[in-house]
């Protein structure tokens, strides 16, 4: 009996961390959906990005560059809501999905907040070991709401390059994670 | 008349059949066309060696058969991937078009900060 206990408590000791560093935000996702009159929902882990590469087309541009920025990707999440009309969801229901991207490990380098359109824009990006391994986007209008969790190594340069191609414009991503470039709060 | 010619009369001589041999050899022929062929010969129909032949035509065609339904399956499975494959790369492009789209808003915000606009506060 001991021994199982032993046991258990090495696999949950292995398990934890895994668990912590995957950050699920499908509690709060699931409350949006039900809410919203309109979901997509992508979710492409690291075999679907693979698979999904090979069907890219290298000739061209678009997805040439969209197969360069998934060769490394761990993961893609996109959730985006469209509600009938303002009001249906609240800022209670998005507050759990900023509640994981606390310093030192995830930096907002972006916050926009337009009272006049009703349009917030917060950009997170995930610093390890002094590399970019995560990015986060909540974008919000009264009557729609997009949440992006892209996993894995992110390089700037190839977002820089992105200007033109999936309307990816060329932001400009300060390396420091301190430097919230673009806090316009 | 001689002897001879006694005996063959004799022997020659029409007999009538016993009682009811007419029906029993008929009942008998009826028989012969029910049986069911020897056991022993089925293997070798089997592989063509039959008497008429037909065996061998439908182990081709059983043959044939295996042959589509196997590339029909090769087929299928392909188109399937190549399905999932396409739709997978479709779910790549909208994922970077609406993280893009989004981006692309956060950008023109703060251009028209750098530009000296009015701060949408």
């Amino acid at each position: 009996m001991k021994r199982i206990g032993i046991i258990i408590a090495l696999l949950f000791a292995v398990q934890w961390p895994a668990a912590a560093q995957d950050w699920d935000p499908g509690g709060a996702l699931k409350k949006l959906s039900a809410k919203a009159s309109k979901a997509i929902d992508v979710t492409l882990d690291q075999s679907m990005l693979q698979f999904a590469g090979a069907f890219l087309d290298s000739k061209d541009p678009d997805q040439a560059q969209a197969k360069k920025i998934i060769s490394n990707m761990k993961g893609i999440y996109v959730h985006s809501f469209e509600f009938e009309k303002a009001g249906e969801y609240s800022e209670d229901d998005v507050t759990p999905l900023r509640a994981p991207l606390k310093e030192p490990l995830w930096s907002r380098i972006v916050n926009v907040r337009s009272k006049h359109e009703g349009q917030n824009v917060e950009v997170y990006f995930k610093k390890e070991d002094g590399k970019f391994t995560g990015l986060v986007v909540i974008a919000t209008e009264p009557t729609e709401l997009t949440f992006v969790d892209i996993i894995g190594p992110i390089n700037p340069d190839d977002f820089r390059r992105l200007g033109g191609q999936f309307g990816i414009p060329k932001v400009e991503i300060d390396q420091d994670p301190a430097g919230k470039k673009g806090e316009t709060k | 008349m001689n002897r001879l010619e006694n005996e063959l009369k004799k022997a020659l001589e029409r007999v009538e059949p016993p009682a009811g041999f007419a029906e029993r050899v008929l009942a008998r022929a009826a028989r012969v066309g029910d049986e069911k062929p020897v056991r022993s010969r089925r293997w070798l129909e089997l592989f063509g060696f039959g008497v008429t032949g037909m065996g061998g035509l439908r182990w081709a065609a059983a043959c044939a058969l295996c042959v589509v339904l196997a590339a029909s399956g090769v087929i299928y499975e392909r188109d399937m991937q190549r399905r999932r494959g396409e739709e997978a790369k479709d779910q790549v492009m909208l994922a970077l078009r609406i993280t893009g789209s989004k981006l692309q808003i956060a950008e023109q915000s703060l251009k028209e900060l750098d530009s000296g606009g009015q701060p949408q506060q």
